[in-house]
């Protein structure tokens, strides 16, 4: 009896404790969740006028506010990237100029006093300059906000560029350049990124062991000087700030600074990707690592939203998705396999099949590739197939503002890319309106069978010798246009490619 | 696979020691049956992380069935009466029927195992050592197993919860506790509560031996294949002596072998009991609402039969120092361990702050070992506090030709200054202001304090996130001194050292300076990152601004690993930038 008096009884005290919701407590419990009844979720996401502020010197910040907890978090985007021609002109010196800001002191400080203020402080702050886009952060205590901008704006502003710290990192960068060829994922990168944009293109530049040798601490001053400039300034605020008050200690810093030159445009690649199965060769591997597509479209495109559903449902969703649950689930054939759909910022980014799988069964896994290709195209996708992954891009939407830090880094990469914010009103809405007839029409429209390249990096003889038991599928009959090329691996420092 | 590692992760990231400024203060409500739920509305954001924990990690388990706690992290997602199956009741037949057939098989192995003992067969596993009878039942295994595939929906838990737009649903097991989390839209919550009540109360260990296997590759890849995975084991075994902290969370693999869904299943009525569980909820939600579902959905679960009880054995007081040797293809290094005190203990928030002092870019270690002497390219150490025993382990790589052994001594050279003389004011000064921001920084995320009140519930009470922080804020240059004379003993001591085997693989420099398991916790991340697509570069992105966010939390010794970490999501970022333009 005692026993059963307690089981009830905090039972009873709760059901009178919360009135409203107890009613729920007493529904029956749904014997499969489809079928729980959710109420809508009422989410609108922020306005980003609302948050951007026009600085000194043709500076643009967002600030987000959050003051739960007393922290300052500053992370600035800078329009240069290693496309300009300035760093066309010295390869190396972007990367170089970027990571030795933060590394290297400043004026006034050397780099390990500068290392010290900051870890006395307890600020974090990085800087870095990437392809097509630079940056730098801080985040500290709302109490040293004052300290932690000035340490900050010096490391920006007059970077010492030390010759021991700028030394220390062109031996790591040339350890790292050793490897090049040791890892068939950087193989695969590097080699699909010239398949795709030639070898012009600056993406598709690599460094070499002179060049980086060759960059002086002056080089990466001049760079600085270059790039480095309140007119390619976009600053994303959160966090515990008044906006006022951080707009104006923006500005005081800004305000003297001179505008330099902008960066320009990022180049095109004016480059067709020529069809066919190209052919990587790595003695010592088992494994087969296989890149198969052509470009994809750009950022602005109308058809993204049907677009990034095709690709979702063909190989993007992960476990849900058809290639993977073929090449995977079913054959067993590959651990990870899938499909990208990239769309560029400035020009068209490439749709990309990949798998990995033991170098027998790579003519396989690709023919089931091909075959799912092929599918999208022929056939409208299942409802269900597209209720889930409608579904999944809609109800996930709500994650990219999970913080204010998010939230203004969000609207950062808007500014930087100069994209509508409706888009983001829109988006939904625009994901919901999606049928199965938009899928198979932008499948039709975006994936060109005739027109593949498929690249292939491992074991070349065992892959081409394929599986005894499967003796019908042999790579080189997949060969798009009948062309097989293959690719010698170039020299690690160079970067010379053998002839042929 | 995947499971085990994330959690790893943010073990890494919350473990951090901190002084705290901010209270946090979740809604308590224990249900009937002992399960207690932590609730922190956090209305704004969207989302609701959510997670539960059981206290029930390798340090409950015993000799034979080591590797337990890991296995039901596993068999956790494997589906329930309702879930994952077409046909519950044709599948409990299949399950039951292969529970049969696998117990006669153990008969005819146990006979195997002897032979091999007597030295009369090399290996048990080799099939020509076995009978007709054991290969027929070996065989109608294999075909009730694929009988039971057309019953079986596979990765129907993942694919329910991603259909709803929940996101990074994971688990980890320790050698304490096992928790499991998952971020759900804020309309989903109770999707979460059927979810997670249901495997609670309804599980069915289907794949049960599969899954055994799937571990046992698990544990290959860990820790078999890995340069220093075997290594460090026995290190860690020969370390301690009593302790059940002896055996790797991953278990035994003859263990892994033997274990049986009956074991399994006394285990999980003991340790996945109510009254041995706590869930906490954290993001934009009704607590009113979310209690009413607590009671409704989880309130359903009977008590366990008994009450998990404390581990009774305690670690053997150590005799003399410890040393071992081992060859790997690794940088050659050193490691140092000293017991020290548990999770908690009144010395701890000096030894913590000790360890800091030792610790990171500008600690002592670095600039003394590393910058002043070149003797090493890393040198570290740091309090670990477990549940019922702690130790104090510090690590040292040596550079180009320096022997480790040099190492070593450069080391306990920096621990006698500490034993001698107290720690400098603005030395002291510097790492509490860095917990003290960090004390801010770990409460950022939602996940990550969800994450948190987990932890520290599970072992001295959620509060602990409110009192840890004062303590290290307490800790004086004389506390240092006092305690680095108290445990920096050679008597307590181990000391492992490895050489290097000759390998023609070179290495990233950048991986220099880490650890084996850092090392392979990075090959981990460099090969998901691998996989990662232009799609993802928004996740990328985020997951890239959260961690830069939360890198003042990373405990000092962890710094050159969470460096490399953001370094290559950074440098992934970048390449897919330009794949996606």
């Amino acid at each position: 009896m005692n026993v059963f008096k307690t089981r009830h009884l905090p039972l009873l005290l709760t059901v009178l404790l919360v009135a409203g919701p107890a009613a729920l407590a007493q529904q029956e419990i749904a014997s499969h969740p489809r079928d729980l009844v959710f109420e809508g979720l009422a989410f609108d996401p922020p306005d980003a006028s609302q948050s951007r502020y026009e600085l000194e010197q043709g500076a643009v910040a967002f600030v987000v506010e959050d003051h739960e907890l007393p922290l300052v978090n500053i992370s600035l985007t800078i329009r240069t990237g290693s496309f300009t021609a300035a760093a066309q002109a010295k390869p190396g010196v972007a990367s170089l100029t970027g990571s030795q800001m933060r590394s290297g002191g400043t004026t006034s400080l050397a780099p390990a006093d500068f290392d010290e203020e900051l870890d006395f402080l307890a600020a974090n702050v990085g800087s870095r300059i990437g392809s097509t886009s630079g940056g730098a952060n801080m985040n500290c205590l709302t109490k040293d906000v004052e300290a932690c901008l000035g340490l900050f704006f010096e490391m920006l502003r007059e970077p010492r560029f030390d010759t021991e710290r700028m030394d220390l990192a062109k031996s790591q960068s040339l350890q790292g350049m050793e490897r090049r060829n040791d890892s068939t994922p950087g193989i695969e990168g590097r080699e699909w990124s010239r398949l795709m944009y030639g070898t012009e293109h600056f993406s598709t530049q690599a460094l070499t062991a002179d060049e980086l040798d060759a960059l002086t601490t002056e080089d990466l001053a001049a760079f600085h000087e270059f790039a480095v400039h309140p007119g390619n300034f976009i600053f994303a605020v959160s966090g515990d700030v008044d906006p006022a008050a951080i707009v104006a200690a923006l500005n005081s810093r800004l305000a003297d600074w001179p505008v330099g030159e902008t960066a320009g445009d990022v180049p095109e690649p004016g480059f067709e990707p020529l069809p066919g199965l190209y052919l990587v060769h790595k003695e010592d591997v088992n494994q087969g690592r296989v890149s198969l597509g052509h470009l994809g479209a750009r950022l602005g495109s109308p058809d993204r939203y049907a677009l990034q559903i095709m690709n979702d449902i063909l190989g993007g969703g992960g476990f849900t998705s058809r290639i993977m649950s073929r090449v995977r689930s079913d054959e067993g054939l590959a651990y990870s396999a899938g499909t990208a759909f990239g769309f560029g910022v400035h020009y068209e980014g490439s749709f990309r099949a990949f798998f990995q799988s033991r170098s027998e069964a790579v003519a396989r896994a690709t023919a089931i590739v091909l075959e799912e290709v092929e599918r999208i195209r022929d056939e409208p996708v299942s409802e269900e197939e597209l209720t889930t992954s409608k579904a999944s891009f809609i109800e996930s939407f709500t994650r990219n503002f999970a913080s204010a830090q998010q939230i203004a880094g969000l609207f950062a990469s808007f500014e930087l890319q100069g994209r509508d914010f409706d888009y983001l009103n829109t988006y939904r809405d625009n994901m919901a309106a999606v049928t199965a007839e938009d899928v198979m029409r932008v499948a039709r429209e975006y994936l060109h069978p005739d027109r593949l390249v498929i690249l292939a990096v491992g074991n070349v003889d065992d892959m081409l010798a394929g599986d005894p038991d499967n003796p019908e599928i042999m790579l080189e009959s997949l060969a798009p246009a009948g062309n097989v090329t293959r690719i010698a691996l170039p020299d690690p420092l160079t970067m010379q490619y053998p002839e042929q | 696979m995947r499971r085990i590692l994330l959690a790893f992760g943010v073990l890494m990231l919350v473990g951090a020691p901190s002084a705290l400024a901010q209270q946090v203060a979740p809604i308590v409500h224990e249900l009937e049956n002992g399960m207690k739920f932590l609730l922190i509305p956090r209305p704004g954001d969207p989302n609701i992380s959510a997670g539960w924990i059981t206290k029930v990690g390798s340090v409950d388990e015993s000799a034979g069935i080591t590797g337990v706690a890991h296995l039901f992290e596993h068999m956790m997602f494997k589906g329930t009466e309702t879930i994952g199956t077409t046909d519950a009741e044709a599948d409990r037949r299949v399950i039951e029927h292969l529970d049969s057939l696998k117990a006669q098989i153990r008969v005819h192995e146990q006979e195997l195992v002897r032979q091999q003992r007597m030295g009369l067969i090399d290996d048990w596993k080799s099939p020509e050592h076995r009978t007709v009878e054991h290969q027929d039942l070996l065989d109608d295994f294999e075909t009730v197993l694929g009988e039971q595939k057309g019953l079986i929906i596979k990765d129907d838990f993942d694919r329910i919860y991603t259909g709803q737009g929940a996101s990074g649903m994971n688990a980890g097991t320790s050698n304490d506790f096992t928790v499991y989390f998952i971020n759900v839209p804020a309309n989903k919550l109770e999707l979460w509560f059927w979810m997670e009540s249901d495997r609670l109360n309804n599980p069915v260990f289907r794949e049960f031996y599969s899954e055994r296997d799937v571990v046992h590759e698990e544990r290959r890849l860990r820790v078999d294949s890995t340069p220093t995975g075997l290594l460090d084991e026995q290190f860690n075994a020969m370390f301690w002596e009593s302790s059940p902290y002896s055996w790797p969370v991953i278990g035994w693999p003859s263990d892994l072998y033997g274990l049986t869904r009956g074991e399994a299943l006394d285990f999980f009525d003991v340790y996945y009991a109510p009254n041995n569980l706590a869930a906490a909820l954290v993001g934009d939600f009704d607590p009113d609402e979310a209690i009413a579902w607590a009671e409704k959905y989880f309130g359903r679960i009977p008590r366990g039969p008994r009450e998990a009880e404390p581990v009774r054995t305690w670690e053997m007081e150590q005799q003399g120092e410890k040393r071992m040797t081992g060859t790997a293809e690794t940088t050659p290094q050193v490691q140092i361990r000293y017991h020290t005190v548990a999770d908690g203990h009144v010395d701890e928030p000096a030894l913590l702050v000790l360890g800091q002092i030792l610790s990171g870019r500008t600690g002592r270690l670095f600039k003394s070992i590393v910058e002043e002497q070149e003797l090493a390219t890393q040198a570290f150490g740091g309090q670990n506090g477990l549940k019922y025993a702690g130790y104090f382990q510090l690590v040292g790589q040596a550079k180009g030709d320096t022997a480790p052994e040099q190492v070593e001594t450069a080391i306990y050279a920096e621990l006698e200054r500490l034993k001698n003389e107290p720690v400098g004011e603005r030395e002291l000064q510097k790492v509490k202001n860095q917990n003290a921001a960090a004390e801010y920084r770990r409460l950022q995320s939602s996940f990550g304090l969800m994450v948190q009140l987990l932890i520290f519930e599970a072992g001295r009470g959620w509060d602990t996130l409110n009192t840890s922080g004062p303590a290290l804020q307490g800790v004086t240059a004389e506390d240092i001194q006092r305690v680095a004379n108290t445990y920096f003993e050679a008597d307590s001591r181990s000391v492992a050292i490895y050489y290097r085997t000759e390998s023609d693989e070179p290495e990233d420099p950048r991986l220099a300076g880490l650890d084996p398991q850092e090392k392979q916790q990075i090959a981990m991340i460099s090969q998901q990152l691998a996989g990662a697509t232009t799609e993802q570069l928004d996740i990328l992105r985020q997951q890239f601004a959260q961690m830069e966010g939360q890198s003042a939390q990373v405990p000092p010794e962890n710094q050159d690993m969470f460096q490399v970490m953001i370094e290559l999501i950074r440098e992934r970022i970048a390449e897919l930038e330009e794949e996606g333009e």
